[in-house]
């Protein structure tokens, strides 16, 4: 019964923890890519200066002009939009890379 | 000399117990999902539980009135009359301007109750992503928590919205270009408060205008609104 007890626990654990990635908020992150790597990549904000460090999962998109690309395209000094669920700016997992034109200056 | 004691090994659990917790632990979560999570995070509430428990106030917080014509416990739901809209208050008039920098959204939304009217007229110097949508207060059981009425990316638009539920009206603009795109947004209409949501995730109501800091037009000589 105790081993019972044990592995419900362990399953609610589980399920719970796949809730709770379901149910982060939404952030924008605009800039540029300052490092990347097989699963991280830093953006340097265009607004601030400030550098974020995101993970990226295997159900992370990049993409150009619309299309589909792979990751090896995502280039230290590219212009990006990221979409990228999480609680705070410090745990992010991005969902969504657009390598984008640079941004005119005002 | 004593002989250490070999450690226990416990047996795996059976098949049979797997399938068995397995399915115990899917409907615990089920029921934290339902009860707990759906009214927390999207104001999804079937069982009335997350209002019980004040979770449906973390999906959609309750909009604050702010510098409105009208009092702000006023509800301004119309009273249909034949063709006559009546309202218990006067319209609010609001004009909103934002320059988007690249890639940047904001959403800009209008409380109205159920059937109230407003009328609106943007426009912006360059094309944007456009979503004008509603939101649902959170709990509301008569609908999806969302509706788009118009996603067309546009330029500008000019209309008129009466309210097809109670809750949060008005714009998603993304500026999809690199260069900075100027918004502006001139509206009235018998809502109560204005929220702007930026996408660096800030959030504020605005200000709107009471009619009575209206000047006549033309201004007669002798001041604003001079009789």
């Amino acid at each position: 019964m105790k081993r019972t007890f044990r592995v419900m626990g362990i399953v609610v654990a589980l399920i719970i923890s796949g809730l709770s990635l379901a149910a982060h908020d939404k952030y924008r992150i605009i800039g540029t890519v300052a490092k990347v790597t097989e699963k991280l990549v830093d953006v340097t904000q265009t607004k601030d200066g400030k550098t974020i460090t995101m993970d990226m999962t295997d159900k992370t998109v990049v993409t150009r002009d619309k299309k589909k690309v792979g990751r090896a395209d995502l280039k230290t000094g590219l212009s990006v939009v990221v979409d990228a669920l999480g609680d705070s700016l410090d745990e992010l997992d991005v969902v969504e890379i657009r390598i984008v034109p640079p941004s005119t200056k005002k | 000399m004593t002989s250490p004691t070999a450690p226990q090994r416990l047996a795996p659990p059976s098949l049979s117990t797997l399938a068995r917790t397995t399915a115990i632990a899917l409907l615990v979560a089920a029921a934290l999902l339902v009860t707990t999570v759906l009214p927390a995070e999207y104001a999804i509430d079937p069982l009335g539980t997350g209002r019980w428990l004040g979770l449906t106030e973390i999906a959609s917080p309750t909009l604050v009135p702010v510098g409105t014509a009208t009092a702000t416990t006023t509800v301004l739901a119309p009273v249909q009359n034949g063709p006559l809209g009546v309202y218990p208050g006067e319209f609010t008039v609001d004009v909103f301007e934002i320059a988007l920098a690249p890639y940047e959204y904001v959403e800009y939304k209008y409380q109205l109750e159920k059937g109230a009217t407003m009328l609106y007229a943007w426009t912006a110097n360059a094309g944007l992503v456009h979503d004008f949508h509603g939101e649902r207060v959170a709990g509301a059981a008569d609908g999806p928590a969302e509706e788009s009425f118009d996603t067309q990316n546009r330029r500008q638009a000019n209309g008129s919205l009466t309210a097809p539920f109670k809750g949060i009206h008005g714009w998603y603009w993304e500026n999809p270009s690199g260069e900075t795109v100027t918004v502006r947004l001139t509206s009235a209409g018998y809502y109560t408060s204005a929220i702007e949501i930026r996408s660096d995730r800030t959030r504020r109501t605005r200000p709107l205008r009471p009619l009575a800091t209206l000047p006549a037009w033309p201004e007669r000589p002798g001041g604003a609104g001079a009789q």
